[in-house]
This record gives C-alpha cells, sequence and structure tokens, in this order.
C-alpha cells in the first residue's frame, strides 16, 4: 500500500481524477438520503436535454444496514462518491477502469468484475441497466446507465457511477475492517465513526417511535404536495426526500408489512414522479421564452 | 476460399442470455449463408462475457450462380405463322444473350408464354455479409433491453466494438455508432490495448494471447478442470449443476481458480443459508461438509492472493451477518415471532400478519376429508406458516427468497413436529410457472388455502391486477391456486373456499367478481395443458369448482371429439340451446303426452341414460360418461327429424320443450357441449 492511501487522500485522488474528464465537483445534499442519486444534481439534472458531468461525495443513510459497528462491512451510514457523466462517454467503462489504477490498484493482480445488477429506486420510479463492479469479490461500485427517472424515459442516457468509498479504501488499505481504515494519518474511521454506528444502530431499531415516524411521513408528503400544486419543484423535492428517509426510518424499525411497504413506496414515488414532471415543465416553457427572446 | 470472423463487443452482458444469444447469433449466420447460395466448410460460436460472434471458415467468394427462368413475350405473339421467332421474340433473345435452340414454350398463370433460362452470376460474398449481417444482429431478440446512444439502439449492454473481417478486409457496415473494423479487444486484466486482427485464421491465438479464452467449449472445459484440481485436496462433496458451471462460463473471459474458507461455527446454518451465500457473493461453489469453497475468477494467476483474500473476506461478513441473523431467530423462537405478527399489518383495513395465520388455521378445517391428510399438523403449520416473516434473516432482502425454508427450520429447531416443519417449508411453492410443487398434503393444502385467501386480499383492498398492474402477484398466486389443486387432486370447491374466506373477512363484496378470476386463470391454466379454448369453455360453463374434476372432464372432451357423432351431437345441443333460450317456464315431462314414436323413444333412452350415468358420475368416470352420452344421437336426430317441438297444441308444445330440457339438463351435467365450436362456424376467444 502506498504510504498516503489514506481515506481522505483516496477521497480527493478521485475527485481530482473526475475533474480532469470534465466534471463539476460539487458537495453532499444538506438533507439525509439513501443515496447520492437523491441529490437533485442527479435526480434533477439527469432529466433535461443538457449535458451533465459533476462528481461528489454523498453521505448515503441506510437505517436497515446498522450493525452497531459490529460487522466489518455494514454501517447504517456511509461514503459514496458519485459521478454522473449525461451522456455518458463511449469509452466510459476505461475511464473508470483507469480512475481504479489511478488510486493504485493494479489489474494484473486483482479480479475486477462487472457482475449484473439491474439497479432500480422504486421511490424514485428510476431504473437503469448496468453492474456490481467486484474488486476481488467485494462491491465497490455501482455503473448504471439510467433509463428512467421519475418514471420518464430520459432522452439523453446518463451514466452514474456511484464508488463506495470505506469499501475501496478497505482493499487498498489491506485491513480486517473499515473501522481501522486510516482517514488521516492520526485517526481512524471507527474513531470518527463508532459511536455514532453505535447509537444511530440502537435509534434505528428500537428507539425510534413509529408513531411519530408516520405522522411526520404525512405531514411531508402533504407539504411536498402543496408546494408542487405551487409550481415549485425544488422545495417540493425536498420534502420527497425527507419523506424517503422516514421511510427508510420505518422500514427498519421493522413495522412495515410487505404489502404496506409497496404502498409508501408507491406515494414516495408518486412525488419523485411530480418533482420530474413539474420541472421539465417549467425548463421547457423557460426554454422557449428564452429562445423568444433570442 | 476465404474466411469470416463476426465479435460484437460489448460491456459485460448479462450471463443468463449469452449462450443462447451466441448461438441464436451463429445459427443466424449460418442460415443466411446457406440461403445465398455461400458455401461454408465450418462454424463456430464464440462468447465470453464482453463478446459474442462467429468464426465462419473456407467460404466460396461468391454466391453460387443461379439459373432462372425468364419470361418473353406470349407465345401467339412470338412467333410467326411459319414459326419463326418475330421482331419482339428476337428482341428477349438479343436483350437476355440467349439462343434460338434455348427458347421454349410454357404455360404459366397469364397464358402461353415464350421462355428461356438465364444464368445470373453470383453476388460477391463480402456485399452480401456487409447486407445482411447488421440486419442479423438487429434481428436479435432479447427480454431486456437498454439505450445508451443517440439513435435509441437498443441492446442488453452497449456495442462498444465490432470486427467483421472477410479474409483480409473488414466489411463496411456501421451499427449502434460503432464502425466495423479489425480491432478487437483483450482481457482487461491483461491489457487495454486493442488486439489487430489480420485474418480470421489467427483469432482465437491472438485472442488467447490476450488472456480471452474466446470459444466457450474450451473454457468450460478448462473451467471443470480448475475445480476438480482444487476440489482434489478437500474431502467432501463438489457441490455444483450445469447451470451453475454455465453461468461461471458466461462472466469470465480466462478462469482461473482459488479455494477460500470459512469459519467453521458457520457449518451450524442450514444449508440453503450456506448455499444462498455463497451464491450471491459470486456462484462460488461449495464443498459440502467442508467450510472451503472454490472460487473461479477471471484474471490472471499473480492476483491469486488478492482474490482469495477477498472472496474470503465477503463470505465471512456474509456469514457473519447470516449467522448473526440465524442466532437470534433461534434465541427468540417462533412462536415469539408469532406473538409479533399481531403488530405486522397485512394488508390495509384487512388486519394484521396474525390474523392472516388464525384466519388459515380456521379455512383448513374445510379440508378434513382430504384423504392422507392430518389436520393437527395442518392447522398449526397454517398458524405458524407466516411468523418467519418477523424473523431477521427473512427480513434480509438477500435471503427473503428463504422464506418459509428459515420457518421450517425453525419450526423443527424448536420442538415442532417435522411434518409442521416440512409443511411450512413447501407453502410458498410453487413460486413462479414451472416451478416444484408441494410432496406432502399439507404443505400443499396451505399452499392454496394461503395463496387463495392473498388473492381475496388484495380484492378486497383495491388491489385487483389490470393491465400490468399487478403488485401483489395476484395473477401468479391464482394460478397456483388451480395449479397444485389439479397436481396433487386435492378435490375441494374452489368456490366454496372463496364463499368462506368472505364470511370470514365480513366484507361486502361481490363474490362473482373473484370467482370470475379464478375461472380466467383456471382458463389460462387448461390452455397450457394443451386444452382448446372451446373445450375449456363448454366444461366451465357448467363447473362447480372442482379443479381436477374439470380437468378430467376436459380430457374426455378431448378424447372424443374426433369422432363423427360427436359433431352431430354438438350441432344437436345447439339447436337445442336455442329453442330453449326464450323459454321461462318449463315443466316435467308427462310420459303420457308423448305421442310420437320418437319422442317416446327419446324420452325411454334419456331415462336409462340417466340412471347409467350416475353411478359413472361418483366415480368420475367422464370417458364413459360422454360415450354413453353420444349413443343418444341417434334418438336426439330422429325426434328433430320427426318432431315438431314448436306444435300448435299448447299442452304437446310444453311437454316436448320439457322433454327438450330434459334431455339437455344430461348434458349439462356434464359441460355445456353447445359451447364447441364446429368447423365452419369462427371461433371466439
Amino acid at each position: 500500500m502506498r504510504k498516503d492511501q489514506t481515506f481522505e487522500n483516496i477521497i480527493i485522488r478521485l475527485k481530482q481524477y473526475w475533474q480532469k474528464k470534465g466534471c463539476l465537483l460539487f458537495e453532499p445534499y444538506n438533507s439525509e438520503v439513501g443515496a447520492g442519486t437523491f441529490n437533485p444534481a442527479t435526480f434533477i439534472r439527469i432529466l433535461d436535454k443538457k449535458p451533465w458531468n459533476v462528481c461528489y461525495v454523498e453521505i448515503s443513510k441506510r437505517p436497515r444496514d446498522g450493525r452497531y459497528a459490529e460487522n466489518p462491512l455494514r454501517f447504517q451510514q456511509f461514503y459514496q462518491l458519485q459521478v454522473i457523466m449525461k451522456p455518458g462517454p463511449s469509452d466510459i467503462q476505461r475511464i473508470y477502469l483507469e480512475s481504479l489504477a489511478h488510486l493504485g490498484i493494479k489489474f494484473k493482480e486483482h479480479e475486477i468484475k462487472f457482475v449484473e445488477g439491474d439497479w432500480d429506486a422504486p421511490t424514485l420510479g428510476a431504473w437503469g441497466l448496468g453492474w456490481e463492479v467486484w474488486l476481488d469479490g467485494i462491491e465497490i461500485t455501482q455503473f448504471t446507465y439510467f433509463q428512467q427517472a421519475g418514471g420518464i424515459d430520459l432522452s439523453i442516457i446518463p451514466v452514474e457511477i456511484t464508488y463506495g468509498l470505506e469499501r475501496i479504501a478497505k482493499v487498498l488499505q489491506d485491513v480486517p475492517s473499515v473501522f481501522d481504515l486510516k482517514w488521516n494519518n492520526n485517526l481512524t474511521w471507527g474513531d470518527v465513526y463508532r459511536q455514532n454506528e453505535i447509537e444511530f444502530s440502537e435509534y434505528n431499531f428500537e428507539r425510534a417511535d413509529p408513531e411519530f415516524l408516520t405522522s411526520l411521513f404525512n405531514k411531508y408528503e402533504a407539504e411536498a404536495k402543496k408546494i408542487f400544486n405551487d409550481g415549485l419543484v425544488l422545495p417540493g423535492y425536498d420534502y420527497t426526500i425527507k419523506c424517503s428517509n422516514i421511510f427508510n426510518l420505518l422500514e427498519a424499525r421493522g413495522v412495515i408489512s410487505i404489502s404496506e411497504r409497496a404502498k409508501m413506496i408507491g406515494r414516495v414515488r408518486a412525488l419523485a414522479n411530480q418533482a420530474a414532471e413539474l420541472y421539465l415543465r417549467k425548463n421547457s416553457e423557460k426554454n422557449e421564452e428564452e429562445s423568444k427572446e433570442k | 476460399m476465404i474466411d469470416f470472423l463476426l465479435e460484437i463487443g460489448f460491456e459485460e452482458f448479462p450471463p443468463s442470455l449469452l449462450k443462447k444469444t451466441a448461438e441464436d447469433l451463429s445459427v443466424k449466420v449460418g442460415k443466411l449463408l446457406v440461403d445465398e447460395r455461400i458455401f461454408y466448410r465450418s462454424i463456430r460460436t464464440i462468447y465470453t462475457s464482453r463478446r459474442f460472434g462467429a468464426l465462419v471458415l473456407g467460404l466460396t467468394r461468391k454466391q453460387k450462380p443461379q439459373i432462372i427462368e425468364i419470361h418473353g413475350p406470349p407465345k401467339k405473339l412470338a412467333f410467326d405463322n411459319n414459326g419463326e421467332p418475330t421482331e419482339m421474340l428476337r428482341g428477349f433473345m438479343k436483350a437476355n444473350n440467349l439462343k434460338a435452340t434455348q427458347i421454349f414454350t410454357k404455360k404459366i398463370k397469364e397464358g402461353e408464354y415464350a421462355c428461356g433460362h438465364k444464368e445470373i452470376a453470383g453476388v460477391n460474398t463480402e456485399d452480401i455479409l456487409c447486407e445482411e449481417v447488421p440486419k442479423i444482429i438487429k434481428s436479435l431478440e432479447f427480454p431486456k433491453t437498454m439505450v445508451w446512444t443517440k439513435g435509441g439502439f437498443r441492446f442488453p449492454r452497449p456495442i462498444r466494438w465490432i470486427v467483421a473481417l472477410l479474409d483480409r478486409k473488414p466489411l463496411r457496415f456501421k451499427l449502434a455508432g460503432v464502425k466495423a473494423d479489425r480491432y478487437s479487444s483483450p482481457n482487461q486484466h491483461f491489457s487495454f490495448k486493442p488486439i489487430r486482427l489480420q485474418k480470421p485464421r489467427e483469432y482465437l491465438i491472438l485472442l488467447r494471447h490476450g488472456g480471452v479464452v474466446a470459444d466457450p467449449n474450451e473454457r468450460r472445459k478448462i473451467i471443470l478442470k480448475r475445480i476438480k484440481k482444487a476440489a482434489e485436496k478437500i474431502e467432501g462433496k463438489l457441490l455444483y449443476t450445469d447451470e451453475m458451471i454455465e453461468e461461471i462460463n458466461s462472466t469470465v473471459e480466462y478462469p482461473e481458480v482459488v479455494t477460500g474458507e470459512f469459519e467453521n461455527q458457520y457449518l451450524d446454518l442450514p444449508d440453503e443459508v450456506l448455499m444462498a451465500v455463497l451464491k450471491v457473493q459470486g456462484d462460488l461453489i461449495w464443498v459440502k461438509g467442508t467450510n472451503k469453497f472454490i472460487c473461479i475468477f477471471n484474471g490472471k494467476k499473480k492476483a491469486v492472493q488478492n482474490v482469495k483474500k477477498g472472496y474470503t473476506h465477503v463470505v465471512a461478513a456474509k456469514l457473519y451477518d447470516a449467522y448473526y441473523y440465524y442466532k437470534n431467530d433461534l434465541k427468540q423462537g417462533l412462536q415469539s415471532m408469532l406473538e409479533q405478527t399481531k403488530k405486522m399489518m397485512w394488508l390495509k383495513d384487512l388486519g394484521s400478519l396474525y390474523d392472516k395465520a388464525a384466519r388459515l388455521n380456521r379455512l383448513v378445517e374445510m379440508f378434513k376429508t382430504v384423504p392422507e391428510l392430518d389436520l393437527d399438523v395442518l392447522k398449526r403449520s397454517a398458524m405458524l406458516c407466516k411468523a418467519d416473516l418477523l424473523s431477521q434473516m427473512v427480513r434480509e432482502k438477500d435471503f427473503t427468497f428463504l422464506q418459509g425454508i428459515m420457518g421450517g427450520h425453525y419450526a423443527e429447531i424448536g420442538g415442532e413436529d417435522k411434518q409442521v416443519a416440512t409443511a411450512i417449508k413447501e407453502h410458498y411453492l410453487p413460486k413462479f410457472i414451472g416451478d416444484t410443487i408441494p410432496k406432502t398434503k399439507e404443505g400443499s393444502v396451505l399452499s392454496v388455502v394461503d395463496k387463495i385467501d392473498n388473492v381475496v386480499g388484495a380484492f378486497l383492498s383495491g388491489n385487483r391486477p389490470s393491465g400490468s398492474y399487478d403488485p401483489f402477484g395476484v395473477r401468479r398466486n391464482a394460478y397456483a391456486v388451480v395449479n397444485v389443486l389439479d397436481t396433487c387432486s386435492i378435490n375441494i370447491l374452489l368456490f366454496e373456499v372463496i364463499d368462506n374466506l368472505l364470511e370470514m373477512y365480513n366484507k361486502d363484496f361481490d363474490k362473482n367478481i373473484i370467482s370470475e378470476f379464478f375461472i380466467e386463470r383456471f382458463t389460462r391454466y387448461l390452455q397450457n395443458k394443451k386444452f382448446r379454448y372451446d373445450e375449456i369453455k363448454a366444461v366451465l360453463a357448467t363447473w362447480k369448482g372442482d379443479v381436477t374434476d374439470a380437468r378430467i372432464r376436459c380430457e374426455a372432451l378431448k378424447k372424443l371429439r374426433g369422432k363423427p357423432d360427436f359433431t352431430k351431437l354438438v350441432i344437436g345441443q345447439k339447436r337445442v340451446r336455442n329453442i330453449l333460450k326464450d323459454i321461462k317456464r318449463i315443466g316435467v315431462v308427462n310420459e303420457e303426452l308423448l305421442k310420437e314414436e320418437a319422442e317416446k323413444k327419446l324420452y325411454k333412452k334419456g331415462l336409462v341414460t340417466k340412471s347409467k350415468i350416475k353411478e359413472l358420475f361418483q366415480n368420475r368416470d367422464y370417458f364413459k360418461i360422454l360415450n354413453l352420452l353420444l349413443t343418444m344421437r341417434v334418438d336426439i336426430d330422429k325426434f328433430f327429424d320427426d318432431v315438431m317441438v314448436m306444435c300448435d297444441d299448447k299442452t304437446l308444445r310444453n311437454n316436448r320443450l320439457a322433454l327438450v330440457n330434459y334431455i339437455n339438463s344430461l348434458f349439462s351435467q356434464y359441460a355445456d357441449l353447445s359451447q364447441i365450436v364446429i368447423e365452419g362456424e369462427s371461433q371466439q376467444e
């Protein structure tokens, strides 16, 4: 391992790499999300026909995956590095592979496997075809050609590349557990996040109040609908994201049945679909005005 | 002689589609060559995870020339009175380079014409391939495709290169924005540098240098050899199937092998769980009874240590999870999970999962007369069958498919009767069309009632399927119900089960909607059993709800419909239906009012037949019943020929109608034969 292969340096290197490939460097969204896809820099920006290349770290919250800091590979919160290239270049797979080489991964000494993984985010009405990328059996990236978002067929196909940063760092640093990852030369990932994992695991699985969360869900949903009716996309979408997170919490708490689950997903999806339609409608109006002015 | 190489390169193809698609492609290429009269010596299918194609050796450069008949002027205009060629014919001869001796006359549809044979030189193979190969690629069919580039070309994964090399020359065509050329791609673990191909014959060897075993058969052999070699050092049984090997073969270009292991404590897990973990972590092959697994990977031998470390690690993490769930679940026990199901909503306004289990527990009492069935076992398994949905194992998405299986394990370890455990394990079967059916009576009845309840519940909660909307898989559930009832010969009236369920729910709902839905699914089931639509319609028109019974009736009908009497009988039944259609009140036959010989005879025949078939119905000997009914045909025909049913005398008329109705009732005990379509009639579906 290279001496400077710290968690933070890995993030910096990837960001620099994608910056050179023409991506705008962006930052995480300011509200809890389950994946970088929820960030408007992905979900909203992939809808229209304008080129869009972006790279950002997203803090992903997956309440169900908490393990009270006892599993070396699973946590209720981790970092993703999200890359969107719209349209995807024809050599995008190689560009991606070279990003791994840029991190110091030698292809002759590892197996890098693209494992069929059709991706869908039912709460976002989004799906795509692609792969999980496995490095020696460990999933380090989700690589997807989006086909639909917000229930809308995308006119320009974006590629989404989502790196699981902890997992890549774990392989690069060759440590048995993510908690042992060197964040910098003084502190480990465990130093930073162990207590966070233990406490949130307990909260998510044992303490979260289902009634409180359910009422929040209902209120957020109502607010989102109202805002959409007022013609505002992004604030309405903000509440859509909040609904999705509340849903994840309720699911972790184990209080939703399989069929009720399908319904709640449908309710969030309806909001996401509304956001997407409204965004496209407003933007085509805007485009028309702009072209009139010209 | 020349050679041809076609290789379509893409980003990793879905393994389950690869072999079939590659084979389709080479079959189509072979067929094209045959159809186009291009000779070839051999054709070889190639595929790896990143490419498929065909290597064709020994082609002819051109199509074989073709001799076709061409038609000149009509005979009348082709020859003058002396039989000499006219100006017109000479023009035709000149244009086609024909001598007078080569001209013959022939009658074709339009009349008699002067004709000749003409040889058409073969077109260059190259031109044909340029034209047809892109069409072949476009004609490949897939269950799921994607778009990745402008123009909207669809394929399972993005096409990134095409090699189409005819001898030393690339074919000129473009597809999905990719130009056909002579550059292939090596295994990316070996190099990124494209492989330049001079000619098709060097393909396999140059690819091999680039870390690609392009011939799938050769690769399969290497895989099996490596697995066996790795297993030599381990004492245990290799657990793999041909499908697993094919799956592995479709995900690698250059197979290497490594053995990994996990901690012995995980051998406490049920085999199903261990195998599920190894499967999802990359088609790893378990050496049963040991803590070892064999992993085929794609890449270089140099990677062995890292690959071993990586896979060992993910397997350990996954097994850790599984073990953690398993121990927690065992600690908690199925009974306590059952208590928790009281808080788990099943469907909105339809109560909890516990309520569902309790409902099934009551409902199964209807089945107590089913032979070889232990009602106590059935009732207990009904009560417990949904409890494992609250187990941690089943709530984890990679293991959700073990629902039922885990419940069975937890039941058995928790001290329940072994039969109860088996019924719980089996009750989700069949999960898809063609899946296994439960083997035990208790398992199959539980499977049936659970699924009927799913269907009824979906209807009651406003989730009936329409179009592609079927979030609860109601269609699949209903299909499975009739499938299990039939396959396991469980004689129960489906409609009674539905009635009972609706009563338990105590909801106001039109039960005919649900019955109709089951009839529709049952129709589909019988169609899949190769019964014709009209046979099914005839039987289901008078159906009481016993699935097996209906299927046997269809079988007898199918066997007998070829008989000459049968068609006449059906015509008779159609007449009967028409006669009775508008009659509202029909009395019973008064024997004294029967005047004509034919009607007396028919009535007598009816009485005899009725008494004969009564016993046969109890034994479900539908073949004999239908045969007996067929023997009435002569008397029925005679009756219609000789007797005027709609006569003026009202008393006589009513009595004759009563007779017609009486005879008809004998038939409708079996089926509504008037539904059968006979030749000349159009069949409606």
